[in-house]
């Protein structure tokens, strides 16, 4: 989404309207009391508005007004005109720069666009891991025969995967294995360009955004997949 | 994923056994599967998950507030990765609030994101005991494998 979408989307035709969201904001303080943020240095959603109002999503997103918000939507479950200040925050972040965005999202962002994944780890080491636990999975009593589906062509489900189970916590990879398993499920992993975190997402850069949608439908049609589990 | 857990449960390719679990569990509604789905796609997930959770385990609550007013456990939109992390703590105490007034010993997520905040947020200033589990890996702990 586009700066103009997101003002086009509560604009406000007319005299005084001016095509800002936050142009009809009441300043009710709704969005305020329903933050679990406000309070703390200064932080209020209706600062985030005002910035909106006056155009200054730059300004925003360089704060840290744009990166305290967690963008949970709660203020504006109960926003009375429907303001939509997680959009504004995306926005920002994205206006904001690069320079702006934290070190360790920036970093793994860094790390996708060159590798395929956060981490930027390997197609042979993940294989490695990902097979090791696979291989511990068979001693566990009812899962003897489990064999790990790594790009498997025709599979009705192609599944991403979180890139801390590769990383530090390999053992969280077994449960969903398991269910499967149980289950006689026709699915795959994809051995290569496997992540399923898109820190597009958190950045508000819609380039990585669809850089990381762009993976898992490459991987979808190299493997023929009929269906995705994203459980990212 | 939620559809998908649903599907084998409800036409039973997968069976479980509710007795496993002895724990108390509380449930954790994630800001995207539930809220911003609802705002965004007409559909939060909050029903499927509590339905999951009824065939996986004979005793489990809610916090209160839940569903669409539930509280963000405080690792979202990234903050979990950003340098604010005092910030991040304050805004998680509402979290950890509601997890203590529930009696839960048992926290069920079905997000990577609000698994890991939760965790670091127990055991940094609630009962480190309290245990942090994903709503899969519930389900994988009942399976009955014949
Ligand atoms: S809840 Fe909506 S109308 Fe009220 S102050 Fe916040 S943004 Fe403005
Ligand atoms: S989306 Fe941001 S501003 Fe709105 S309630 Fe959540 S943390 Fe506060």
């Amino acid at each position: 989404m586009n700066s103009t979408e997101v003002l086009s989307h509560t604009d406000l035709s007319g005299p005084g309207g001016g095509g800002n969201p936050a142009q009809i904001c009441l300043g009710c303080g709704t969005c305020a009391s329903a933050c679990p943020m406000t309070g703390i240095e200064g932080f209020d959603p209706r600062r985030i508005v005002r910035l909106g109002q006056l155009g200054r999503f730059e300004e925003l997103g360089e704060s840290s007004l744009a990166w305290l918000c967690t963008m949970c939507g709660r203020c504006q479950e109960g926003c009375p005109m429907d303001v939509r200040i997680t959009d504004m925050i995306r926005e920002a972040r994205d206006l904001g720069g690069e320079k702006t965005v934290p070190q360790a999202i920036g970093k793994g962002i860094e790390m996708f666009m060159e590798t395929g994944n956060n981490l930027g780890l390997p197609d042979e080491d993940f294989g490695f891991i990902v097979e090791d636990v696979a291989e511990e999975l068979t001693e566990e009593p009812g899962f003897e025969d489990f064999v790990l589906p790594v790009d498997k062509e025709d599979a009705r489900l192609l599944f991403t995967l979180h890139n801390k189970l590769v990383n530090t916590q390999n053992e969280d990879l077994k449960h969903w294995w398991k269910i499967l398993h149980a289950a006689g499920e026709s699915w795959t992993l994809p051995g290569s360009r496997w992540e399923g975190v898109n820190w597009g997402f958190f950045s508000g850069q819609d380039q990585v955004l669809k850089a990381g949608v762009d993976t898992i439908v490459g991987n979808m049609e190299r493997l023929r997949s009929r269906g995705l589990m994203y459980p990212e | 994923m939620f559809d998908l857990l649903v599907e084998y449960i409800s036409t039973q390719r997968i069976r479980l056994d509710r007795d496993r679990i002895k724990k108390k569990a509380v449930y954790h509604d994630p800001c995207n599967y539930g809220r911003k789905s609802e705002a965004l796609f007409g559909h939060g997930y909050f029903h499927e998950p509590r339905w999951i959770l009824n065939q996986c385990l004979e005793h489990w609550t809610d916090m209160q507030p839940n569903r669409a007013r539930q509280y963000c456990c405080g690792g979202g939109g990234g903050l979990m990765l950003t340098p604010y992390e005092e910030q991040r703590k304050y805004y998680s105490r509402r979290k950890i609030e509601q997890i203590k007034n529930s009696r839960a010993e048992l926290v069920v997520v079905p997000c990577h994101s609000c698994h890991g905040h939760i965790r670091a947020m127990l055991d940094a200033q609630g009962p480190a005991s309290i245990e942090v589990k994903y709503l899969w890996e519930v389900v994988a702990e009942a399976l009955v494998m014949d």
